[in-house]
């Protein structure tokens, strides 16, 4: 049965946590009852298992890494056979959306990228202990963005799961510890209602680093709790520019992939095209390919209150009296919005496309969302040529439409080197 | 003039039937709110074609947050709360503030003053700013008409640039728990937890007097936060003596004019809302907009007849479920889920 907790190996046969059963709708796991001298032990066995980490060779380590997560790349694989119903589920993607999901963040990490990334790093000071991740349910598998680098980093790792989606994470653990049982005793996976300062108090204490990515609110109260420690991955969002001279038709392609993957739930989601093109022609063509990408990633269920957000934006559109493409509900709205501001997305597959006479005026229009801009897909020169303005405004990645959601191990997510975090003391 | 027939319907509905009024009010918006107008000639319908309320397409509270939907000149202009400077509020434009009076007379009394006997006035508390603190709050100009229309000379306002006034709250409690006679508190539930936790910090109880009421507004709307009201409930109940079952909730918004109420007062299921017989209200598919039914969660969809001035068909972002002649929240549409790094509306509030 799958479980919501992988321990060090030093504590599999403690007697806590205890497990117990959990049913939700077609879902059956077992899950840990934490309380915070159990978590308490489980950070002071990953900063004992962290010797023998620092002592695994680079090779075997990737070796390990690689192995593993082409098998969680393979559909057919034991692992993904277990594991994909509960977590398309769990995370109310189509298991075709969900598959496609995975394929992205996962393709990211294998062990080509992953080499690139280790060849950069170094073994961090041991004194700063181990790291704890505090991952959101947005994205499946975004387990393995933080903990690439921890373990490269030669870092014990805790990856606390969120509780709408504790499945991943320990699979993920157990199957790298069965390919690599040096690590067995620095990894770690659990899951409790974030923000529990009762239960969190003595993980806080005993990590050295926390990654968390979360809404602002969140990353807040982790930073007043362990101040000094928390890297935080808050919220953003990204947009697209399409020059006129670009294939519009391409470009529509690629957009549709960069916004129907994740259910445009993920910070690289696009939300918003720019373009000083013909604005209705392109929205109309993203539209098509809209309704193309439902049939091949069907979108997930929707939540009432995500529908009921996007109901209010068409309706308020209508009342403008703008041009939308409303196909269903849940497979998407795109609207042409002559209004330049950006404006965010309620989800469920929902763009607008802003005309713009010249793209010069976007890194003016943009200034106000400094920080909170991650990713630009790219089409057109002229489009390009705006690269190192976006970049300054701190867009962290830059590409061609339909790339945009499958960055690899190097990226720096919000501007932030994923090594550099996690090899010096904050 | 339609607002005097509106105005008439709330105290003598036997007049005219609602139906009837509610074609009417469309057919005056229709006419005098272009906005309003254009989404209903790309729906193709028109006053011709409507032959019941339910076909009027609703307006979001959304197009009150980019656009002005007035029928006539505003003579009072309510704007939603806002918690940051950048955030995006809703803007009300009211033409009708007697038409506003005249729906809180006929509908509070019943369900918060109902042993008060006609015309009586009694000792309020008001944890909520004055109109002249906040004069664009709806919420503000129903408190103080409230005040003004139901307040005995000892009601007060203890409500300041900080929040609620602890000092002046405490010695009202106090002062209204000797004189032994019942009082009303009207707090949005935020209010009221601040005003319970300076209470909590000085370990001051008050037994406020048998027969006492909270009216209490906004906020823990949301299933989430429910353990959160509880909460409330217990430490109203604690440090103020005032029961939950004397807590009337009230569901009203920026955008609406009426009001409705849990009948906690006359008996009723406390968490059940009941609107006046001016309103209509039903739950919808948030995905295809049809009505669903009793027992289905969905969205609100208010018909609100004393909405003339704006809009009297409003699609809410609120979440509920009908049930019997009534309505249940359920929470909040916009921003209901925050997830991870995903930018999303709620939480792009702050955002300019």
């Amino acid at each position: 049965m799958l479980r919501d907790a992988f321990l060090p190996a030093t504590l599999t046969h403690s007697r806590e946590p205890v497990f117990r059963a959990v049913e939700r709708p077609g879902i059956r796991y077992s899950a840990a009852r934490w309380n915070p001298e159990a978590l308490g032990r489980v950070v002071a066995a990953l900063q004992e298992g962290g010797a023998a980490l620092r002592e695994i060779p680079a090779h075997d380590l990737l070796a390990a890494w690689g192995d593993t997560v082409a098998t969680f790349l393979r559909t057919g694989s034991l692992e993904r056979r277990a594991l994909d119903p509960p977590l398309g589920r769990l995370c109310e993607l189509s298991q075709d959306g969900l598959r496609a999901g995975l394929e992205a963040v996962l393709g990211g990490v294998r062990k080509e990228p992953a080499a690139a990334l280790a060849s950069r790093a170094r073994p961090a000071p041991q004194e700063l202990g181990p790291v704890l991740a505090v991952l959101a349910s947005n994205l499946p598998g975004l387990a393995v963005q933080p903990l690439l680098p921890a373990l490269l980093a030669r870092r014990p790792v805790l990856l606390k799961s969120p509780s709408a989606e504790p499945l991943f994470a320990p699979a993920f653990l157990s199957a790298l510890a069965r390919r690599e049982p040096r690590l067995a005793g620095a990894l770690a996976a659990a899951t409790w209602p974030g923000g529990d300062t009762h239960l969190e108090t003595s993980v806080l204490e005993g990590v050295g680093t926390v990654l968390a990515y979360g809404e602002q609110a969140a990353l807040d109260d982790l930073e007043r709790r362990a101040p000094g420690k928390v890297v935080g991955y808050g919220p953003m969002t990204s947009l697209a520019v399409v020059a006129a001279s670009a294939d519009f038709r391409g470009a529509a392609e690629g957009l549709a992939r960069d916004v129907a993957l994740f259910d445009q739930r993920g910070c690289l989601s696009v939300v918003a095209v720019y373009t000083d093109g013909d604005a209705e022609a392109l929205a109309g063509r993203l539209a098509s390919e809209l309704l193309d990408m439902a049939r091949i990633w069907p979108p997930g269920p929707a939540a009432k209150p995500v529908s009921a957000a996007v109901q209010h934006v068409r309706f308020e559109a209508e009342m403008r009296g703008l041009r939308q493409f409303a196909l269903s509900v849940r497979e998407g709205t795109v609207i042409v919005d002559p209004r330049p501001e950006l404006r965010p997305s309620p989800g469920l597959r929902t763009v607008r496309v802003h005309p713009l006479e010249n793209l010069e005026r976007l890194p003016a229009i943009l200034a106000p969302w400094r920080g909170r801009l991650q990713g630009a897909a790219l089409a057109g020169e002229k489009a390009w040529e705006l690269e190192p303005r976006l970049v300054e405004l701190g867009f962290s990645r830059c590409v061609a439409p339909g790339e945009l959601q499958s960055p690899d191990a190097t990226w720096h997510n919000g501007g932030i080197d994923p090594l550099e975090a996690l090899e010096q003391e904050r | 003039m339609i607002v005097d027939r509106v105005t008439r319907f709330l105290t003598s509905p036997q007049n005219e039937p609602f139906e009837e009024l509610a074609l009417a009010a469309f057919a005056w918006q229709f006419e005098r709110v272009e906005p309003f107008r254009r989404l209903c000639e790309r729906r193709g319908v028109s006053p011709a074609t409507v032959t019941d309320w339910r076909q009027v397409p609703p307006v979001p509270t959304a197009a009150f947050k980019t656009m002005t939907l007035a029928a006539a000149p505003a003579v009072e202009i309510f704007r939603s709360s806002g918690t940051t400077s950048g955030e995006e509020r809703s803007v009300h434009h009211q033409p009708f503030p007697d038409l506003y009076r005249a729906v809180i007379d006929a509908s509070f009394p019943r369900f918060c003053l109902p042993f008060a006997g006609a015309g009586g006035r009694l000792p309020i508390l008001s944890l909520i700013p004055t109109p002249a603190q906040l004069p664009d709050s709806s919420l503000s100009f129903m408190a103080g008409h409230i005040l003004d229309r139901w307040g005995s000379p000892e009601s007060a306002t203890a409500f300041g640039s900080r929040g609620v006034e602890a000092a002046p709250a405490r010695s009202w409690a106090g002062a209204r728990q000797r004189e032994g006679k019942p009082v009303l508190v009207l707090a949005t539930a935020f209010a009221l937890a601040q005003w319970l936790d300076g209470l909590e910090r000085l370990g001051l109880k008050f037994r406020l007097p048998a027969g006492s009421a909270v009216f209490e507004t906004g906020g823990f709307k949301g299933r989430a936060t429910e353990v959160a009201r509880e909460d409330l409930l217990a430490r109203l109940r604690a440090w103020t003596g005032v029961p939950a079952a004397s807590v009337v909730r009230e569901y009203g918004m920026t955008e609406l004019t009426s009001q409705c109420y849990t009948g906690s007062l006359l008996g009723e299921d406390p968490e059940l809302f009941r609107a006046p017989h001016w309103v209509r209200v039903r739950i919808l598919d948030p995905e295809t907009l049809e009505e669903v039914p009793a027992g289905t969660p969905g969205l609100i969809c208010v018909f609100d007849l004393a909405n003339i001035g704006s809009a009297v068909h409003l699609l809410t972002e609120d979440l509920g479920v009908a049930d019997g002649e009534g309505f249940r929240l359920l929470g909040r549409a916009a921003g209901a889920e925050l997830r991870g790094c995903s930018l999303v509306v709620e939480e792009l509030r702050g955002a300019p």
